[in-house]
């Protein structure tokens, strides 16, 4: 690492950031959106996550060659890289921000040219395209140092990291979880500690720094504080009306999956918690009118979070949980800075994606109590196979079971090709008969 | 040659229970310890490819999930597997791992499921003890319906393992060679029934086709086959009439599995283990892109290809990631390729059989 690079991060991070970051909350005002007649008032920590986001992936340009630099996938027990100092980067959120500004095709199309096959995921053809064209909505992305995956969300990231590894010539670490066809097993959990374990050295060699487990410790710590709160916010969305909708969430999901184990993310879920309390407190609603509650299932349709948002308040409903903004705090609990590895093993390969359907079922039943829910949006996403694959049956078990109508909408994350709103409509429309009476 | 006809599997497979007692399990792909059930007096037939339409499955599989996955599920569905005591799914992808699920989850098939799970590469310590825990672990699974294991049976049936894999390699070696007389349809023909054959009647089979077989090869252009599983078999017979020798192959259902080297080892799981580790690179293991290009420009120049040919199933995401690198690697050694998006059981369509005439005049 370059000292003159360590200078400029350390500036930037102390000092450059934050000041742009105050000099952009004085300057300039956003553009303010057209209001809609059927939400509530907007979040005032929307602004917060703004900042913290922007402020995350600016610093990000200053850290190659300052401090090692990793890209990490969303199911990462990226508590073991921070005892090291790595910035961490997620190519998955970035893959979401590319969504969310309808910049997914044509970023996909630069990994196409290049010989992805468009029936790829297209998180990793949004992060092929871009390390093709340097596109990206963000100014610039960090070079890593280290690729660091596990497959607890899908096999898919693995080779799509590969890919990677294969282009940057640099090394990939999988962390290997076994999947829970049935009940985890002492043999699983072993297997994972020593993978953990064996980490080490190899971390120590990239970053060139020693591992301190004390430090270890406490990030384990501070991860699942804010792992927690994040499930305390999400909570908030069982109060009547609900406090925020769960498009609100899939935003304010960015801190937990790309600053988690920094403090920066428990502050910031903290602040959010605080106003959601105040929000149930004076029956604040997201939704102004709330009289249907739904949930939803998967990685959201990035590219029509507004249009459903608007959609769906439009109509009274408010989507007050999701299998996928609860999976960053269903196994928390597990973490325990008094056992790090075991418990680190227990967290990360007990997630949904890692669990056989049955599960899934058991857990959707769960939310849709708790959160009394009237019916059920699934969204087959067409570049998550272990998401989607068993959706038909799950959807089929869910009415006969729960007896709530449900729906299925074929679509895809950020790719807006695979999406038909025609054919959605026709399903919404027909969900919405039936919910309504 | 050859000559050679497989029997009808269900008669096969009855004879199996009838005279022998054997369990009859269906298997899906791809990875799995074939001798371990053996030694457990378990006949292990792969479901890869049943030729099956496969309307009931698209009841719980979307349109843009993988063949193999539907033919699979459209088997069970139909109750074409009523005449097994079981089902293996071993870890392969993300959309078997699903499909384990729907099966043993929600659609309760009535049998008994079973799960292997092979730890993926980067390979380290801990990888070589977990998957012999692994192997432990099912044993014992399968020893509460079949019995307990019985060590010497599975130091036999190891051994049996390593005389099937030999036959494989010397196969492979002499084809690669141009030393086989057989044509592309009769070799895999013949290979693939390693897929439901006992090895009693594997072995000599299989020395009964390389005996028949030496030879010398008609053919003088040989290209590499790249992929999941040699089916349609009209491609193949499409290579045979233009004369293409397929000289050696990087298949999921074939060389990948079954050129495994020798094992060393005395104790039976550390022969298995050893097996698995050294076997070829392969996407369904996570095996480094690197790797299998060395691996691919290897067979190449072991076998005197011409080109190279992926024959992949449409929607199968570990073959499509590591297809451009592989493409560009063999572009700069100036070799040609051919992509083949094709569904197994479908017949061959004009425009296909165009592709592969044209690619055939190109590496004449």
């Amino acid at each position: 690492m370059w000292l003159s690079k360590k200078i400029r991060y350390h500036f930037m991070k102390d000092l450059g950031v934050p000041g742009i970051m105050r000099f952009s909350r004085t300057g300039k005002k956003r553009r303010p959106r057209k209001k809609s007649t059927s939400l509530g008032p907007p979040l005032v920590c929307n602004s917060r996550l703004r900042e913290l986001m922007a402020t995350h992936y600016l610093l990000s340009r200053y850290a190659q060659g300052a401090i090692p630099v990793a890209w990490v996938t969303s199911g990462a027990p990226v508590e073991i890289l921070r005892p090291f100092d790595f910035y961490t980067f997620y190519p998955e959120n970035h893959g979401a921000l590319c969504g969310a500004q309808k910049l997914g095709p044509e970023l996909c199309a630069e990994a196409e040219v290049h010989g992805y096959h468009q029936d790829l995921c297209s998180y990793a053809r949004i992060d092929l395209g871009h390390y093709f064209s340097g596109k990206t909505p963000v100014g610039r992305l960090p070079k890593p140092d280290l690729l660091f995956a596990s497959n607890n969300i899908c096999q898919t990231v693995v080779y799509w990291y590969k890919a990677l590894a294969e282009y940057w010539k640099i090394p990939l670490i999988l962390f290997d979880t076994p999947y829970n066809f049935g009940e985890i097993s002492e043999v699983d959990i072993s297997y994972m500690v020593r993978q953990l374990e064996e980490m080490i050295p190899v971390l120590e060699q990239i970053s060139k720094r020693r591992f301190r487990y004390r430090r270890f410790q406490e990030i384990v710590g501070i991860a699942k504080e804010a792992s927690l709160t994040w499930g305390e916010v999400l909570s908030t969305m069982k109060a009547r009306p609900s406090p925020m909708t769960i498009f609100d969430a899939f935003n304010h999901l960015a801190p937990i999956v790309s600053l988690r184990g920094l403090p920066a993310a428990l502050e910031h879920y903290r602040a959010l918690l605080a106003e959601l309390e105040e929000r149930v407190a004076h029956g604040v609603g997201a939704v102004k009118d709330e009289r249907w509650r739904l949930m939803w299932d998967n990685i959201a349709i990035w590219y029509k979070m507004r249009d459903f948002s608007n959609l769906f308040a439009g109509r009274g409903m408010n989507f007050v949980t999701a299998t996928y903004t609860n999976a960053w705090s269903e196994t928390i609990g597990y973490l325990d800075e008094a056992k790090p590895f075991e418990s680190m093993a227990k967290a990360y390969s007990l997630v949904i994606l890692n669990n056989n359907l049955n599960h899934r079922l058991q857990l959707m039943e769960r939310l849709i109590q708790e959160f009394q829910v009237d019916g059920l949006v699934i969204h087959s996403a067409r570049s998550c196979k272990p998401y989607s694959v068993g959706q038909y049956d799950l959807k089929r078990l869910v009415t006969e079971r729960m007896e709530i109508p449900t729906v299925v909408i074929e679509a895809d994350i950020t790719d807006s090709r695979a999406y038909s709103e025609e054919q959605a409509m026709v399903r919404l429309e027909a969900f919405f008969e039936v919910l309504e009476g | 040659m050859t000559g050679f006809h497989s029997p009808s599997h269900k008669e096969y497979l009855l004879k199996q229970r009838e005279v022998y007692g054997r369990h009859i399990f269906g298997v899906f792909p791809a990875q799995y310890p074939r001798e371990l059930l053996w030694a457990m007096n378990i006949l292990p037939v792969e479901i890869w490819d049943p030729p099956l339409d496969t309307s009931h499955a698209s009841a719980h599989l979307q349109s843009y999930i993988c063949s193999i996955v539907r033919f699979g599920l459209e088997f069970i569905v139909q109750g074409k597997g009523d005449i097994l005591d079981g089902f293996l799914f071993p870890h392969t992808c993300d959309s078997i791992q699903n499909l384990s699920s729907i099966v043993n989850d929600y659609l309760k098939p009535g049998k008994p499921c079973y799960f292997f799970y092979h730890p993926k590469c980067p390979y380290r310590e801990s990888s070589h003890r977990f998957y012999i825990d692994q192997l432990r672990d099912l044993a014992a699974q399968l020893g509460d319906q079949v019995g307990e294991l019985d060590y010497n049976q599975f130091k036999q049936c190891i051994e049996k393992g390593e005389k099937v894999a030999s036959l494989m390699r010397e196969l492979y070696s002499l084809r690669a060679s141009g030393g086989l007389s057989a044509s592309n349809v009769e070799f895999y023909r013949t290979i693939r029934q390693g897929e439901f054959l006992h090895p009693d009647d594997l072995i000599p089979r299989l020395e009964k086709f390389l005996e028949n077989s030496r030879g010398s090869q008609a053919s003088e252009t040989s290209v590499i086959m790249s992929g999941v599983l040699p089916n349609p078999p009209e491609i193949l017979a499409l290579l045979d009439e233009l004369k293409i020798r397929v000289g050696d192959d990087d298949l999921l259902a074939c060389g990948r599995r079954y050129l495994v080297p020798p094992s060393q080892a005395k104790d039976p799981f550390e022969a298995l283990a050893e097996r698995y580790f050294h076997m070829p690179p392969c996407t369904t293991r996570n095996s480094p892109i690197r790797g299998r290009l060395e691996d691919l420009i290897n067979k190449v120049e072991g076998s005197n290809a011409k080109g190279v040919i992926f024959w992949i199933v449409k929607f199968c995401e570990p073959e499509l990631f590591d297809m451009p690198h592989l493409i560009e690697g063999l572009k700069k050694r100036g070799l040609p390729t051919l992509v083949i998006d094709v569904e197994p059981n479908q017949e061959l369509t004009g425009q296909l059989t165009t592709r592969i005439e044209a690619f055939g005049e190109m590496i004449r």
